[in-house]
């Protein structure tokens, strides 16, 4: 479910470029009123290309993508230097090679490798975001979608529940777990997908009540096609990009929520290790020694950063009314964005 | 409009129903409040005491209706920890946020606006680049971090600021800054990507082409289009402030409902708990009518033909 | 339910005007010499008297509002007197105390042996459900007698030696304090009364001027509370307060932190009667495995001391030739071998439970003791939890479904006699114990019945017996507090300082 987020050439993206193609030359009609156009033009390789036009973009998907090799190699190549301790040699300045590369980035409060201990923790972080966005994302928009095309009592209920969700303390919510539970990886990433659920599906619902009564989808229902095929072939494809757009906007906020956690002592505990219990446990050293707070602040940052800007390039990559500024030079925007959010609310 | 608030208002008593009585369930789910409240050398008897004093040794459902019953007659039972009256204590807690929260979202939405025009008039120029820059970093900054390294800045080396506290106006400037970096950081991209396209359409294009100067063709035409994308984001942020700034009333001293809300679920003082989320449902209810209201009206002036 | 919710909406609209706003002139005034400013780690919950054993209350009211009959001095341990001039055992359950005659309370009224019954009654024998009566007496009840205007009589169940001790813990109230409830704003005897509580920021107290003994140097003082030890520090070093609680060794205080002993000593706690705990090598393996020198000296910047018993040394009972366990980790891998090839299954995972900022780099001590434990052969996973969960591992009865754990204790003798530590943590019935064995429980009881010298070599022979025998603890070390003092201040802290903060021992420095 998260691969959407790491391949964002991926395939869901051709049936949005389909619907595309008409508006593609017609930069101010409301891309909504266009229905879905056959047109099986190689998509794919063109938004790579149009990746390549734009170097913040470029460079953003070249973090991520190297923190996501981090992510799955980097514990295999560090071995145990993320847990090797050494009292004596506690809290080494950083940028010295006087104890090896593995000791480049300094050493922590117990004397272990803040670069083993980074790159243990993005996999720990990874795999707490990517998840929670995941299965947020996932259950949020089919719900959404679901409601906000039957409207009615449906849609009223369901949007009651998200505000049940969202007015729940989630700080309850993850004390809860981590008591009756462990509090293991997998229960944060329940709190965390649980608690971000409403975000999807308002937004969804807002998107699809707005659709269901487009022409297009009136058609496909009087020629008797079925609800589901109805959400599944005309509905989800317009709405996709939206949602992707505010998932990783999420990943961001989902990284933040698990260092907020870590700082209440509620979140990850020891002996696993993210980037969010590392500032947090990093930040009464501040003082003494920065680098134990301010590095993996920086992974957080930088992370993020890159998460926003290729978010930003992808709402305008994959919104046909706005594409065409990506074949301009350096041009940006996101007004797809905005409508998209716009209803989140009711 | 009086009638859909008025349907809107009794489909929200449910909820706020649900909600309660799912946070006196789980809370009661978190172990009993015995032995954090008794001596550690406290015995059987002693423990037994505890429980019938606290109507803790009923069935659950016995306790619930007990509970409600008191809320039907403004009795929402009493802190373990203070003995005070749980309603008194959210009450006194919850403007302490409000406050905070209001004055954060009013700053941090003049701000955006404000540097969201500045960035959308030349897209990509240097402006753009800097305030995109910064925005996205300012919104993924650990808040808890900021605020430390705020108060080590502006407190200690520099002196300019208290430290933490609700001694005076100056004690409100950091926790607001630390407050407001993640709304300034989200609105500023959402003003700058609605103010692009908006100005882009042809009639801004007309309205310039007309001789409109730039102030004018912000303020009047650009500005009233991206206000509805920018109020929805700015509510659901506003939403995630009322909910409490845990964080922030936590580092800085803050008597706000977050810092009362963290306070009692692990200090297990259900009755406090209770009302606190009581009073933030009861608030994120509200502010979603009003954003409601405010998105109805904007969308009337922008675009009478769209659905009301 | 439509009427209350609405009720409560107005009446948050009503006073959502008032409170945060309500910052007094006096907030910023503070800074001048007359007001002593105390930053604690967190609000007390209540200031009632018959709670002021639970430390964030009594930081605040006891010796500064309230005042008990005796007091123990933390340096030598000594009962002195205070609201009693003296007192003897008139037998063996009974004891005669002879009161001041020149106290008043803050309200006026005076102090008398009839308030003084009244307060021991309300505490020990009511129904209010007084911690300090879990805390000191359990559930024997205390006959009390007011004699006359200056004579009290107090009455055990069954010979009680230190009850004068225990009755330290008692302070005293007039006679117009409800017996009904609890009283969140007590009056008493002491050096200040309760100004104002402005509830979520501030206490303030005045100087009582109808003090009987010597006036405090300062008029007035003022209690605000942080709960992030940096900002704590902070307020010392920014001049926005003058005494700071609960200061960690990194929080940034530099030389404006005082150290002391605060009494308290951390140890795992092991369950004896789960395998592989419950072979005694395996817990002699773990106390050879702890590198107890390194930690002190690394984590806690060499102000701790490596410890060989649950209590410091200034507490009746302490054993001063008790030595600590060396380092050894050969020989606990030996042990570990011997107890393995003994068909011990030492590859058992043993939970190592630790609970989440309980004290200071409590989470880095975690994982170093994971660590040691592991290099000597044993399979530690660590689990980190919070306070209410903590206390389900630290009392009976026990978590039992996950098998042998060594749980990190922290234990505080307040009361600066061995007992309270013993009858806990080593009989086999204790609350806080796993185990014990029969001869160990006769020699404590024995040891709770005697006497002054006798006392004392009773409970030192208690904690040797217990590093031979019983094994049911790796001690650690015993810890230092450090408090924030600003320069203008001149207090020296000492092993109560934490538990009961004596606005009257600070003055202005010159």
């Amino acid at each position: 479910m998260a691969t959407p987020l790491l391949q964002p050439e991926g395939h869901q993206h051709s049936e949005i470029d389909r619907s595309g193609t008409a508006a593609t030359h017609t930069p101010d009609a409301r891309p909504l009123e266009a229905p879905p156009v056959q047109d099986l033009g190689d998509k794919k390789l063109s938004l790579f290309r149009l990746l390549l036009r734009d170097k913040f973009a470029t460079l953003a998907a070249l973090v991520l993508m190297f923190v996501g090799l981090v992510a799955v190699f980097g514990p295999m190549l560090v071995g145990d230097l993320a847990t090797r301790q050494d009292l004596l040699a506690a809290n080494k300045p950083p940028f010295s090679l006087d104890d090896g590369w593995g000791y480049v980035l300094g050493s922590d409060s117990l004397g272990r490798s803040m670069l083993g201990r980074l790159v243990v923790a993005t996999r720990t972080t990874i795999s707490v975001a990517l998840p929670a966005v995941g299965i947020a994302l996932v259950i949020g928009s089919l719900w959404g979608v679901w409601a906000g095309y039957h409207r009615g009592l449906r849609e009223t209920i369901s949007m009651r529940i998200a505000d049940v969700i969202m007015s729940f303390p989630s700080l309850l919510l993850a004390v809860v777990v981590l008591y009756v539970f462990n509090p293991s990886l997998g229960n944060i990433v329940l709190i965390l997908a649980i608690t971000r659920i409403p975000i999807y599906l308002r937004t969804a619902r807002a998107e699809s009540a707005e659709l269901q009564s487009r022409t297009f989808v009136d058609a496909a229902r009087t020629f008797g096609s079925k609800p589901t095929a109805i959400i599944g072939r005309h509905v989800i494809p317009i709405v996709l990009p939206t949602l992707l757009t505010l998932a990783t906007l999420e990943f961001c906020y989902v990284m933040l929520a698990e260092s907020s956690l870590s700082f209440l002592g509620i979140g990850i505990q020891s002996p696993d290790v993210s980037w969010g219990l590392m500032v947090s446990q990093g930040r009464q050293y501040l003082q003494t020694a920065w680098w134990l707070s301010i590095l993996p602040g920086l992974a957080i940052v930088v992370t993020t950063i890159a998460a926003n800007i290729l978010a930003a390039w992808l709402r305008i990559a994959t919104d046909p009314a706005q594409r065409w500024r990506l074949s301009l030079p350096r041009k940006r925007g996101g007004r797809r964005f905005g409508t998209a959010l716009k209803g989140a609310t009711k | 409009m009086l009638v859909y608030l008025r349907q809107r208002i009794i489909s929200s008593l449910l909820p706020l129903v649900v909600v309660v009585v799912g946070v006196f369930a789980l809370a009661r789910l978190t172990g009993n409040p015995a032995s954090l409240y008794l001596p550690l050398n406290a015995t059987e008897q002693m423990r037994a005491d505890f429980m019938a004093r606290e109507g803790l040794d009923q069935p659950l459902l016995v306790q619930m209706a007990d509970y409600f019953g008191g809320v039907l007659r403004l009795d929402f039972g009493e802190s373990l920890r203070t003995g005070e009256p749980a309603a008194a204590m959210a009450l006194r807690a919850f403007p302490a946020t409000l406050q905070l929260a209001a004055t954060t979202m009013v700053i941090a939405i003049v701000a955006a606006v404000l540097v969201g025009c500045w960035a959308a008039l030349k897209p990509n120029g240097v402006a753009d680049r800097i305030s995109s820059f910064v925005s996205m970093a300012a919104a993924s900054i650990p808040d808890f971090w900021l605020a430390i390294v705020g108060i080590w800045i502006f407190a200690i080396t520099l002196g300019w600021l208290p430290t933490s506290g609700v001694s005076g106006p100056e004690a409100w400037i950091l926790p607001i800054a630390t407050l407001m970096l993640r709304p300034f950081g989200v609105l500023v991209q959402i003003v700058r990507g609605a103010m692009v396209s908006a100005l882009s359409e042809p009639y801004i294009k007309l309205a310039r082409s007309k001789g409109a100067s730039d102030a004018r063709v912000v303020t009047h035409h650009a500005l009233r289009n991206a206000a509805a994308p920018a109020l929805t984001v700015a509510g659901d942020l506003a939403v995630g402030l009322v909910n409490g700034a845990v964080v922030v009333e936590t580092i800085f001293g803050w008597p706000g409902i977050g810092k009362l809300m963290i306070d009692s679920i692990l200090q297990r003082d259900f009755a406090v708990l209770q009302a606190a989320v009581l009073i933030t449902a009861i608030a994120i209810f509200i502010l979603n009518i009003l954003i409601d209201i405010g998105y109805a009206l904007l969308d009337a002036r922008v675009r009478p033909t769209v659905k009301a | 339910m439509i009427f209350s919710t609405l009720a409560v909406g107005g009446t948050l609209v009503l006073s959502s005007c008032s409170v945060a706003n309500s910052e007094q002139v006096e907030g910023d005034a503070g800074a001048a010499s007359d007001t002593i400013r105390v930053v604690l780690s967190q609000e007390p919950p209540t200031l009632e008297a018959c709670e002021a054993n639970l430390t964030s209350t009594g930081v605040v009211v006891r010796s500064n509002v309230t005042q008990p009959l005796v007091e123990r001095n933390p340096t030598t341990g000594d009962i002195e007197p205070l609201l009693a001039t003296e007192w003897e055992a008139t037998s063996d359950t009974e004891w005669t105390f002879k009161l001041r005659d020149d106290v008043t309370f803050h309200d006026g009224t005076p102090f008398d042996a009839e308030a003084a019954a009244f307060t021991i009654d309300r505490a020990v024998n009511s129904d209010l459900g007084c911690n300090v009566e879990g805390y000191v007496f359990g559930d024997d009840d205390l006959v009390v007698e007011a004699v006359d205007e200056t004579t009290l009589k107090v009455t055990t169940a069954s010979p009680d030696p230190i009850l004068p001790l225990r009755l330290s813990f008692v302070e005293i109230v007039p006679t117009s304090t409800s017996s009904e409830e609890k009283v969140r704003e007590p009056i008493g005897t002491g050096p200040y009364a309760i100004e104002q509580w402005d509830a979520g920021q501030r206490i303030t107290l005045a100087a009582y001027e109808g003090f009987w003994g010597d006036a405090p140097a300062y008029p007035k003082a003022e209690y605000q509370w942080r709960s992030e030890g940096t900002v704590r520090a902070a307020m010392i070093t920014s001049g926005e307060a003058d005494i700071a609680m609960g200061i960690g060794p990194d929080d940034g205080i530099g030389e404006l932190g005082v150290s002391y002993p605060n009494n308290e000593t951390i140890a795992l706690r092991l369950t004896g009667e789960i395998a592989p705990l419950d072979d005694a090598r395996v817990r002699e393996a773990i106390n050879y495995a702890v590198d107890k020198e390194t930690i002190v000296s690394s984590l806690y910047g060499g102000t701790d001391k490596v410890a060989a018993q649950l209590i410091p040394e200034g507490v009746v009972g302490h054993n001063p030739d008790l030595e600590p366990w060396p380092f050894d980790l050969d020989r606990a891998k030996e042990l570990v071998a011997e107890a393995k090839a003994d068909g011990v299954p030492v590859d058992t995972k043993i939970t190592l439970v630790t609970r989440s900022a309980q004290f200071p780099k409590v989470t880095e001590l975690s994982q170093v003791l994971q660590e040691q434990l592991s290099q000597a052969g044993l399979n530690v996973e660590l689990k980190t939890v919070e306070t209410s969960q903590h206390l389900q591992y630290q009392l009976r009865p026990f978590v039992t479904n996950e098998g042998p754990i060594a749980l990190l204790v922290q234990h505080g003798n307040q009361a600066g006699d061995a007992a309270f530590t013993v009858e806990q943590y080593m009989t086999s019935t204790g609350a806080q114990s796993t185990f014990g064995t029969p001869e160990f429980d006769a020699m404590i009881e024995e040891a709770g019945l005697t006497e002054g010298e006798d006392r004392q070599s009773a409970y030192e022979e208690v904690f040797a017996y217990q590093n031979e025998n019983v094994v049911q603890f790796a001690m650690i070390a015993h810890q230092t507090g450090i408090i924030g003092k600003a320069a203008g201040v001149d207090y020296e802290p000492n092993s109560s300082s934490g538990d009961e903060l004596r606005l009257s021992e600070m003055t202005p420095a010159n």
